[in-house]
């Protein structure tokens, strides 16, 4: 059977840095950080993180209210950044309704604050009375996708993925597989997630997020960082279209990279320990899927979230697959980890930064940890450099990790 | 609790709940036709309207009849009849 190619034609992001890739690619070329002291996070006992990359809503008042009513905070940066990543692609919006285009949008779960809301309505007398009739659809794991698919119109095959921060990576490769197989021609993908106080609690009690910085948020998260501490939550969404070449080529399509090559796999053997070997297993399969060699790879978009095992095992593993000179860096030190939002997030605005012709350094990242050396990491400046073989990381709690490989193309080659 | 009360309140639910014009909330004013509500938004008027006047609806059948803004307002001034009704030496 023959496989039809994929690529990705349309671009969408809510980040901390505001709405749209270009918003988010000036924040990091500003070399600014997002990360704010959380007002209000001491009030939670035993919360010792109190950091935070905040996205602002605004303008959700546009989307009508009848449509609006099904969508908790994630599901609204979703929403706008799968209307920006329509616009942006061009694509005539009657496709929506051929059926031969849908939507997989991931999210850790459905709106935390959302979740909050209900427990907090019904628990004090144990009243279901008070629930909103919308609190089920704001709450639900597949809030995101399924809102983006009604406000769209889209008809074709609408999922979710569900493995927290590789919720975004899950989409995307579920997409590209669902056009190569042929089952559709247009897939929107990606990922949602919002900051609220439970979900950074989540990592806080497994020791996993940053709590020295507290009264310097700016300088926290420090991915592969001497002094890195820990994660930093933040919030939005990112969304991709992916299109099939020929479709894309037909409409005269501005295409930013053809997907090659996707792989996942899980570790098998922790629920939080980062696995090397998997980590290993994984970037090599979906090397070895899109057919090209280790040395041919011009950057590496890590998954880095400035944990101290997770760091140092993808920087061992990213030695052992790449050596030392492919260029790597990590964009959470600008925008927090945006969880199941992160990989569609930090894949667009590295491939908006390739097409100006530099690879972003890590912000941050001023001493490289002992631990984490044996990789050509980007630090202080860009690096003005021309990427045409790229690999984007993400991993995930439950022992995943989700490698995407992409082809840069201008004009269409 | 007088009409005027009754009238004010609930056309804040529909303000606040629904983003309706308050224009649009006349006493003949179709909820379902004409200020577009549906099955879905009625669940959130009877929470609305629980809380706001502080009754039990859920499980009253006359909320089925309900067809205009004023049959909402005749509603609740009844449930606020019985209400006094049913206080001890009301």
């Amino acid at each position: 059977m023959q496989l039809r190619r994929v690529v990705i034609t349309g671009m969408g992001s809510v980040s901390p840095f505001g709405r749209g890739v270009t918003a988010l690619t000036d924040g990091i070329e500003a070399g600014r950080s997002a990360v704010r002291k959380m007002a209000g996070w001491d009030h939670y006992i035993g919360l010792r993180s109190q950091v935070g990359a905040p996205a602002e809503l605004k303008d959700e008042k546009l989307i009508p209210r009848q449509s609006r009513r099904s969508m908790g905070r994630l599901s609204l940066f979703a929403v706008q950044a799968a209307q920006d990543a329509v616009d942006d692609s061009g694509l005539d919006p009657a496709l929506a309704t051929t059926g031969r285009m849908g939507c997989v949008v991931g999210s850790t779960t459905g709106s935390a604050i959302s979740i909050s809301q209900a427990f907090e309505t019904m628990l004090p007398d144990h009243d279901l009375t008070k629930l909103s009739s919308m609190q089920f659809f704001h709450c639900i794991s597949h809030t995101a996708t399924m809102n983006v698919a009604q406000y769209l119109k889209l008809n074709g095959w609408v999922m979710a993925t569900s493995a927290a921060c590789a919720s975004a990576m899950h989409a995307m490769g579920t997409g590209y597989d669902l056009i190569r197989l042929g089952r559709q021609d247009v897939m929107l993908c990606g990922g949602a997630e919002e900051l609220h106080p439970t979900v950074t609690g989540s990592f806080d009690v497994l020791f996993a997020t940053s709590v020295k910085y507290n009264d310097t948020p700016h300088l926290t998260p420090r991915p592969f960082d001497r002094d890195r501490d820990g994660l930093v939550c933040g919030e939005g969404a990112g969304i991709l279209m992916l299109e099939e070449y020929e479709h894309a080529i037909k409409r005269n399509a501005r295409i930013y990279a053809e997907v090659i090559g996707y792989h996942t796999c899980s570790s098998g053997d922790h629920v939080s320990e980062s696995s090397r070997p998997a980590m290993v297993t994984c970037m090599r399969e979906s090397l070895q899927e899109a057919g090209v060699e280790a040395g041919q790879v011009d950057y590496v978009n890590a998954h880095a979230t400035a944990t101290l095992q997770g760091d140092k095992e993808e920087a061992e593993a990213i030695h052992d697959v790449f050596g030392d000179k492919v260029p790597v860096s990590s964009l959470k030190g600008y925008i927090g980890h945006t969880l199941g939002a992160s990989a569609a997030i930090e894949l667009a605005a590295s491939l908006a930064g390739i097409r100006k012709g530099v690879l972003y350094p890590t912000l941050n990242l001023q001493n490289i940890s002992p631990e984490c050396q044996g990789v050509n990491h980007v630090m202080g400046t860009a690096l003005q450099r021309e990427a045409r073989i790229i690999v984007k990381n993400s991993f995930a709690f439950g022992g995943i990790s989700a490698v995407l490989v992409c082809r840069v193309m201008a004009d269409g080659k | 609790m007088t009409k005027d009360e009754v009238v004010t309140l609930t056309n804040l639910v529909f303000e606040e709940s629904f983003e309706i014009d308050k224009a649009k909330l006349t006493p003949q004013a179709k909820i379902f036709d004409e200020l577009g509500l549906d099955s879905l938004d009625i669940v959130d008027l009877i929470v609305a309207l629980q809380k706001k006047f502080k009754v039990q609806i859920r499980e009253d059948e006359r909320v089925r009849s309900i067809r205009t803004l004023d049959d909402i307002y005749t509603f609740i001034l009844t449930l606020k009849q019985e209400e006094e009704q049913k206080r001890p030496g009301g």
